[in-house]
Order: C-alpha cells, then sequence, then structure tokens
C-alpha cells in the first residue's frame, strides 16, 4: 500500500548521519592508534578530519530528529511515542530525551563537542587521548544504531518508521487507510516530565557523564604512553570541571523532586538517584588525589584507580536505568528494549579494559615508599578518598540488589526503608568528611608546625561547638548521630570559612574555600532541613482518631472539609474548593494566622496522567528561613453532579421556643420569635409597611460545638404568606418557618438536610522544612567556587607553559 | 604497623559491614503463606487486587485506614489492612507490592507499591482526532508559532 503525506526523507537523512558518524568515528580512532604507533605526524591532519565530520554528523543526527519532533512526524515511532501535536513548543527538548535513545544521542552530542576541544587543547597528547576517547564514541553510538543481525538487534534507532518496523502497529485498523497521517497524533509526553526542570536537568547530567570520559581518557592515554606524571596536569582542570557539572546535574535533579514529586524531601534513595551519584563521588575522590599527585607525587595508583572506576560506575549506572533491571524499584527507570545484552558489554569492555591497562602497567609505576605523615594534607585527602570509596561502595552494593537476584536467583526486595538504611552508613561517613574538610586546607603538604595549625583551627572549633549546642537545643536533635553531624557540617563551613580570610589577606586562591564551604552547607542544609522537618498536618478535625494498632500508626495527614477552618501547626487552614484547569485539579487552602487574617493560599493539585497513573504534586509557600510543603494524599477528582436541589425531603417539627430538634450532625434550639417592625427591613424583603413579617432566632450547635445562628423568616401580605428559608452551609442545613400558631406559641418548621451526608473533602499532608535554603545556597556555591577553582587552575597552567 | 595498613584493615571491615547490613534490611518477596507463618517478620507480599469484594476507605473516621482484599500470586486471599490513606488511582492497579507483616487473620501493610498499566510499547494508545479536531490543533500551533 502507498501512503501518502509520509516525509520518508527526514528518517533516512538521521540514518545517514547515524552510519556516517559511526564510520568516522571508527576510521578517527584507527587513525588516532595507527598514528600513535608509527609516530607519523601526518595522521594527525587525517584523524582530525575524521573527526570532524563525525562531529558534525552527530550535531546533524540531533538537528533531525528535532526538526522530526517540531514537525510532528508522527509516521515515526519516536516522535509518536514521545509526543503530540497540543504539546506546547517548550517541551520539545523533554520529548527529545524522554526516550532511551534520545536522552542517548544527548549524550553522543555532547561527547561529540567536548571531543572537539580536547582535539585541539591536548597537545601532544592528542594521539592516545582522542583514541581512547573516539574508541568510546563508538561504543555509545552502537546504542543507536538499530541494526540487526539475525535474531539479535545492536542498538535501537530513533528514525525507524512505525508502520514498517514496529510489528505491534502492523495490524491496527488505520494502516489500513493511506492517509492514516491526517488523523493520527502522537501519544504524548508523559506529563510528569512536562516541567522545565526537564528541560535543563537531563542535558546538565549527560554533560556531566560525557565529561568523566575525558579524565579516563587521559588515564589510559598515560598508562599506554608510559608517561605517569604528564597527564595529570591536563586531567586536573576537566576533572574538577566534570565534577561540577555533574554534581549541579544530580542537584537539579534534587530540585526537580523536591519541587514536583510528592514524596516530601529532595532525595529518596532512589536507585537511579544513586546510580548518577556514585560516579559523582569517586569522581571527587580522584580529583583530590590527582591533587595530592600534582602537588607531592604520591598516592598515583588511586589516583587512576579512582578516575578509571569513575567512567566505568558511569556505565554501569547506565546499564541499571537503560537495561530495565531495576524494573520495578526505581520511579526513573526506562523501559526495556532488550538491549541488556548489549549494554552489559560495552560495561564489561570498558572495565576490562580500564583495569587492564592499570593491572598491566601496576608493577610500572612509581611507587611511593615513604610514608605520609599523620599532620600532612596528603594523608587526610587520602582517607577522604577512601571515605568516598566506601560510600561509594555501600550504594552501589544496596542499589544492585535487582542485579544480585539475577545473578545469584536470590529474591531479595530492596530495604524496606531506603532512608534508614542508607542513611545508617551515609551518616557516619558524612560526619567524618564534614570534619575532615573543616581542617584539611590548614595542613601543608608534606608537613605541617602542628602549634601553627591547632591555633589556626581552634576558632572554628569552639564556635561550631557553641552553634551545635544553641542550633541543637533549637530544633531539638536528640540523636548523638545528628548532634555529630550537625557539628561536622558547621566545621567544615566555619572551617574553610576561617581560611577564605587568611587566603583573602595573603592573596592565595580562593575558589575551593568557597566550594568547601559551599559543600558543608549542603551537608547543613540537608541535616536540618530533614532532620528538623516537622509533619505538621496533624488530624485535627471533629472525627477523634481512635488508636487502632501499634506502632504502623502514621497520623500524618489532614482531612479537611469543603470550608471547615481547621488547626495545622501555627496556621488555620481552610479548604475553599476545587478548580479544573486541563490535566490538572488543584485544591485551594488557605492558610491563616491565629487572627483568622489570611496569609498565603496553598494549591497543591493532582495530575490526571493517564501513563502512569495520577500524579498528586506538591505546593510549596518558601519563606526564608521555611518551606511548607503541602500536597494531597486523597480527593475527590470530578465534580459532583450539580444537583437542582440539594436538600433531602423536608422533616417538619412544630416547637415552641426553648425546645431542641436533632439534625444528623447538629442540635438546633428555638431561642425567640418577633415580630419585624422595621420598615427598611420589610422593604428588603419585598413587603409593605403593613405587611406582617415574623423572625425566629435559631441557635445551632455542630459536632465541634462550634455555634451558628440562622434567622428563617415568615411573613404574612393580606392573605398571601411568604417564606423566607435561612441556610447555613456549613452545617448542611435549611429552616424554613411555615406556619405560625399564636394560639399554642408553637412554629412549623421545615429542616431540610444536604443529600450528600459528607460534604466534599481532601485529605492532605503537610511538611514543615527548615531552612532548605541553606541546602541551596550551597549548592550555588559549590559551583561559583568550583568554576573559580577551574579558571585559576588554568590561568596557572598557561603561565607554567 | 604502618598508618595505612590499620586504614585499610578498617575500611575493609566498614566495606564488609555494608554488605552484611543491606543483606539484613532487605526483606525478602514472600506470599501470604510465608508471611502468616511468621507474623514478626516484615515481608513484601506481590498481588492483585480483588475488584470482585468491596474495598473499605472510610476517610472521615480514619483517613489512614484503608482495608481491600489481596490475591497473591499463588492464588491465597486475604483481608488487607493499610495504614495509610487510599493511594489514587487504586482501582486502575495492575499489581500490589505490600511491604508490612501478618496478624491474626489479616495482613497488616505499612506501606504499598501500585504498578498501573504501562501504556508503553504498545499501540493500544494510537490517538485518533477527527480531520476537524487535527484542522483545529494545527491552526492554533501556528497561531502560537506567529505570536
Amino acid at each position: 500500500m502507498e501512503y501518502t503525506g509520509e516525509q520518508l526523507w527526514a528518517g533516512q537523512l538521521g540514518h545517514a548521519f547515524v552510519i556516517v558518524g559511526f564510520a568516522t568515528a571508527i576510521l578517527s580512532m584507527l587513525l588516532y592508534f595507527i598514528g600513535y604507533s608509527k609516530k607519523d605526524e601526518s595522521y594527525r591532519k587525517l584523524a582530525r578530519g575524521a573527526y570532524w565530520i563525525h562531529a558534525l554528523s552527530m550535531i546533524g543526527m540531533v538537528g533531525t530528529l528535532f526538526m522530526m519532533l517540531a514537525g510532528n512526524m508522527f509516521e515515526y515511532h519516536y516522535i509518536f511515542q514521545h509526543s503530540s501535536s497540543s504539546l506546547p513548543a517548550k517541551y520539545i527538548f523533554s520529548a527529545f530525551w524522554e526516550g532511551q535513545e534520545g536522552s542517548t544521542l544527548l549524550w553522543l552530542f555532547w561527547q561529540a563537542i567536548l571531543g572537539l576541544i580536547l582535539m585541539y587543547s591536548s597537545n601532544r597528547w592528542e594521539y592516545s587521548v582522542m583514541g581512547f576517547f573516539t574508541s568510546a564514541q563508538v561504543f555509545l553510538l552502537t546504542m543507536v544504531l538499530g541494526f540487526y543481525v539475525g535474531d539479535m538487534h545492536i542498538g535501537s534507532s530513533p528514525f525507524t518508521i512505525l508502520l514498517r518496523e514496529h510489528p505491534n502497529f502492523a495490524l491496527l485498523p488505520f494502516v489500513q487507510s493511506s492517509n492514516y497521517l491526517d488523523t493520527l497524533d502522537g501519544s504524548g509526553l508523559n506529563p510528569l516530565l512536562q516541567n522545565y526542570w526537564m528541560t535543563i536537568h537531563p542535558p546538565t547530567l549527560f554533560l556531566g557523564f560525557a565529561s568523566t570520559l575525558v579524565p579516563f581518557a587521559y588515564a589510559l592515554a598515560g598508562l599506554l604512553e608510559r608517561d605517569y606524571r604528564g597527564w595529570f596536569k591536563q586531567a586536573l582542570p576537566w576533572t574538577f570541571f566534570s565534577i561540577m557539572i555533574l554534581g549541579t546535574g544530580i542537584l537539579m535533579g534534587g530540585a526537580w523532586a523536591y519541587e514536583s514529586l510528592s514524596f516530601g524531601g529532595f532525595w529518596a534513595w532512589d536507585p537511579v538517584e544513586n546510580a548518577s551519584l556514585v560516579p559523582w563521588l569517586t569522581l571527587v575522590g580522584g580529583g583530590h588525589l590527582l591533587l595530592i599527585q600534582k602537588n607531592k607525587g604520591t598516592s598515583l595508583f588511586s589516583a587512576y584507580f579512582l578516575i578509571v572506576l569513575t567512567y566505568i560506575l558511569i556505565l554501569y549506572s547506565t546499564f541499571l536505568t537503560k537495561s530495565g533491571v531495576l524494573g520495578d524499584s526505581s520511579v526513573h527507570a526506562f523501559t526495556d528494549l532488550g538491549l541488556s545484552g548489549q549494554l552489559v558489554f560495552i560495561f564489561g569492555s570498558y572495565a576490562v579494559l580500564g583495569f587492564g591497562m592499570l593491572a598491566w602497567r601496576y608493577k610500572d609505576l612509581p611507587k611511593n615508599k615513604k610514608e605520609d605523615g599523620l599532620w600532612t594534607r596528603e594523608f587526610w585527602m587520602f582517607i577522604t578518598a577512601l571515605v568516598l570509596l566506601l560510600s561509594a561502595f555501600q550504594i552501589t552494593f544496596s542499589t544492585s540488589i535487582p542485579v544480585w537476584n539475577k545473578l545469584f536467583g536470590t529474591e531479595m526486595a530492596p530495604p524496606a526503608d531506603p532512608n534508614a538504611h542508607y542513611n545508617g552508613y551515609q551518616l557516619p561517613f558524612a560526619v567524618i568528611i564534614g570534619l575532615i574538610v573543616g581542617f584539611t586546607q590548614f595542613l601543608n603538604y608534606k608537613r605541617t608546625d602542628l602549634k601553627t595549625f591547632f591555633s589556626q583551627t581552634l576558632r572554628a572549633l569552639i564556635a561550631s561547638l557553641v552553634l551545635t549546642i544553641v542550633i541543637g537545643l533549637i530544633i531539638q536533635f536528640d540523636q548523638p548521630l545528628l548532634l555529630l553531624m550537625l557539628f561536622s557540617s558547621l566545621y567544615a563551613v566555619l572551617g574553610n570559612a576561617d581560611y577564605l580570610l587568611m587566603a583573602l589577606k595573603r592573596n592565595i586562591p580562593i575558589g575551593s574555600s568557597i566550594a568547601h564551604i559551599g559543600f558543608g552547607m549542603v551537608l547543613l542544609g540537608s541535616l536540618i532541613s530533614q532532620g528538623g522537618a516537622e509533619t505538621i498536618s496533624q488530624n485535627s478535625s471533629r472525627y477523634n482518631l481512635e488508636e487502632l494498632d501499634d506502632g504502623y500508626k502514621n497520623n500524618e495527614n489532614i482531612l479537611l472539609m469543603l470550608e471547615d477552618t481547621l488547626t495545622m501547626g501555627d496556621y488555620r487552614v481552610t479548604y475553599t474548593g476545587k478548580e479544573s484547569e486541563g490535566i490538572y485539579v488543584y485544591y485551594n487552602v488557605a492558610y491563616l494566622d491565629s487572627n483568622n487574617q489570611e496569609q498565603f493560599t496553598l494549591s497543591p493539585f493532582v495530575q490526571l496522567n493517564n501513563r502512569m497513573g495520577n500524579v498528586a504534586e506538591p505546593s510549596t509557600k518558601h519563606y526564608w528561613n521555611k518551606d511548607v510543603f503541602t500536597f494531597i494524599k486523597y480527593a475527590e477528582l470530578e465534580d459532583r453532579e450539580e444537583d437542582l436541589d440539594p436538600f433531602k425531603d423536608a422533616v417538619e417539627h412544630d416547637i415552641r421556643i426553648g425546645d431542641t430538634i436533632y439534625a444528623s450532625n447538629a442540635i438546633i434550639i428555638l431561642d425567640s420569635i418577633a415580630g419585624v417592625m422595621d420598615l427598611g427591613k420589610k422593604q428588603e424583603y419585598g413587603l409593605n409597611p403593613e405587611d406582617l413579617l415574623v423572625r425566629a432566632d435559631i441557635r445551632m450547635y455542630d459536632f465541634d460545638t462550634q455555634l451558628h445562628h440562622v434567622s428563617p423568616h415568615f411573613a404574612a401580605q393580606g392573605t398571601q404568606v411568604k417564606l423566607f428559608p435561612a441556610e447555613n452551609k456549613k452545617v448542611g442545613v435549611k429552616l424554613e418557618m411555615y406556619k405560625i400558631d399564636p394560639t399554642s406559641e408553637t412554629i412549623g418548621l421545615r429542616l431540610y438536610e444536604y443529600k450528600y451526608k459528607t460534604k466534599e473533602f481532601i485529605i492532605m499532608q503537610a511538611m514543615v522544612f527548615p531552612h532548605i535554603n541553606i541546602l541551596w545556597i550551597g549548592a550555588i556555591l559549590m559551583i561559583i567556587g568550583s568554576v573559580w577553582a577551574i579558571y585559576n587552575r588554568l590561568q596557572t597552567k598557561r603561565k607554567e607553559s | 604497623m604502618k598508618k595505612l595498613h590499620i586504614v585499610a584493615i578498617i575500611a575493609i571491615a566498614v566495606a564488609i559491614g555494608a554488605m552484611l547490613s543491606t543483606l539484613s534490611d532487605s526483606s525478602t518477596y514472600a506470599d501470604f503463606a510465608e508471611a502468616f507463618n511468621s507474623p514478626d517478620s516484615e515481608y513484601h507480599v506481590v498481588g492483585k487486587l480483588n475488584k470482585e469484594k468491596p474495598s473499605d476507605y472510610k476517610p472521615e473516621v480514619d483517613p489512614n485506614l484503608f482495608s481491600f482484599y489481596m490475591v497473591d500470586n499463588n492464588g491465597v486471599e486475604k483481608r488487607v489492612i493499610l495504614h495509610k490513606s487510599k493511594p489514587q488511582d487504586f482501582e486502575r492497579s495492575e499489581q500490589i507490592v505490600l511491604i508490612g507483616k501478618a496478624k491474626g487473620d489479616e495482613f497488616h501493610a505499612r506501606d504499598i507499591l501500585m504498578k498501573c498499566p504501562s501504556k508503553y510499547n504498545d499501540g493500544s494508545n494510537a490517538d485518533f482526532r477527527t480531520e476537524d479536531e487535527m484542522r483545529e490543533l494545527r491552526a492554533k500551533e501556528q497561531a502560537e508559532a506567529t505570536m
């Protein structure tokens, strides 16, 4: 059958870019390695030419996919799956990297760009470094090749056509119509990812991933060339660039989770989060070991080990997130494309290559004969790297439970309480690192005068101790470990602040001090905001919750009836109603202070997401010193049917003054009956001055024993009777005085009650995170400090050469 | 003994400790039979919601209490008491993982994980619009683009 309107050239163009890019990557790699072994300068030009074509192909490949997304070419499977014609243009980026193929393209794109910079900055290292660099590009490109060798497919291409290459679609009815494209719409971007963080978080993270390749390539080049001293000077700025970008990417993921997911925090020890954190930890360790190597010439093997390990862990984390092995255990993992074998192969190849080369040259590596002194900067930096490695090991081992299950046929489930499990180890590690970060800058390489050292660090030590006691009392930390952590992170901040002041006086570079202060603040901010977090949404509704059971009880939700006002923490809150907007249902909750003055309104919402199930997203009020974080636990999504008559049939009562009648949720007492003489009032009711108007004053108590007053009126206009009932929405009652009997002093009262027994309600959880801004400010300082330090290093490098 | 040796020994001890604690913190996937045999330990039980039997949620009485019937993978059915609010979209769940302990005749779950039907990777979510709708959408898009 001939289909009309398909733009097949776009896919062919994309395929062409992939194939040209793949061929030129191989070519460039071969030319570089041959040029290296022959020591022949003439290969450089050819290899560079091949790399340029490769890099341009990568740019063309990415551009083609963007063009296809922008042009809504739903004849392509990837476009059909990740976009739709109603998708706002600003989410095209999110749609681009929503799927596995697109995110691999993004990674390839960054590596291609970094390769161009590396090519022109690596000078005499170009042959070997670019050789290893392009090899990684070759391996990664196989992930999007989409070739078939017999039954086995190599990679999955984003340029495949929906109807021809995806058997699931071949049987659908629309295949029969040649103009199916006129009516086909894409299935759209997962609404959860329609968020601006999803536009910037993945590119940053993938730039971080891509940048770890450069130190790795330098490390292997150093091993290959048996030049163990030159490579790290080149690799050092790249390593810290990588630490900065990858760290930023990870924190952005945390910020996204905090802002738009409702697990109540910015870090949940989710396997995918862990998989990106672990290489960062080892890279930080490796980067600091490189500093020792540069300044003192020791720790070479351990620096090599951590740098090589980092890239292998990047590949391992790719395997974890893209192979489907995490399956149920993570919210972020991609679906399985049947490529796990290929992912294991890539990861395995580089593990063998990296560790193999390290083992091959191990005997050749210059060894450090003399032991480091205890009070030297290098000793404590080494200890830090070791603690980071242990921390990475603990996280990896626990995160890999699904892998162990596959390998050993076990049926272990991930820890039921991940926070308790991971924090149990990571908190002590963080305590140690915080302390070391606090004092190590004051130590010198090789030898330190202990007297000066202690007098220099004493100030920060005492200040931290005092602050720990004060803050600990304010936020009522009672666990010794949390207090230790508080002390350690305060010391990391103050120790480095102290050093910063000294550095400013002596004109020493201050980038690293700023970055370390930032790191201390990230620790401090996480500790105070999470450790001091308070769930304020206790149930304070009229329904007294009985203790039903044992420690399972988690009394952390508040039930808010429409228009009821309840106390929650320092606030009084009122649920004022819901509004729908597209796929979002907003629940407006007003916050009042103790004088019932409205302070602000939060609108936590539910996203109607037919792909992943409905998602509750939080709404947060930011203060400088705390966040009030709320989200919906349970709510009615649909509007209740508009009922013309919301009342049940009336019940009639004959009562006298002082009598009590009972409604299903209120007690009603008739206080008085009085004739109304006021002419103005009569006019208000549309009566003439001579007409009779009678008012009944009635009081009602609801189950909160709150008092309400209502006054139904009765009027007689000549022989005609007019009734003016009075309604109280909060109690859900309408009262109508329909007759007056002066002789027996009784009135007839009709009691109407709402049909719905319960009013509309929401169940909400609310938490207060104190001082979470310390965390975000710390993150920004870390970035600024790292950029500064890298800049300084490049300056000195330029002066040296 | 050198300092580095002491450090290495401590590091290895910590690494072994980390591995052991992972093994002890990890619970096991189990069926109801196993969970009811040892009521004191916590299990992950996988199963499906029995949609025939009523689930019970009275938020006005206790918003943190929800009960329903689940059939585990061996076909054993138990009443489940979930000590949490009823999850959104509960009825649509395809598979449930409960985390909790057996108690008497009921399974008391402290937490629940749900897997909702995924519409990825099959053709069933092909979304058709009428030609008029498509025209409208395209017009709107053009208007946005020219803005």
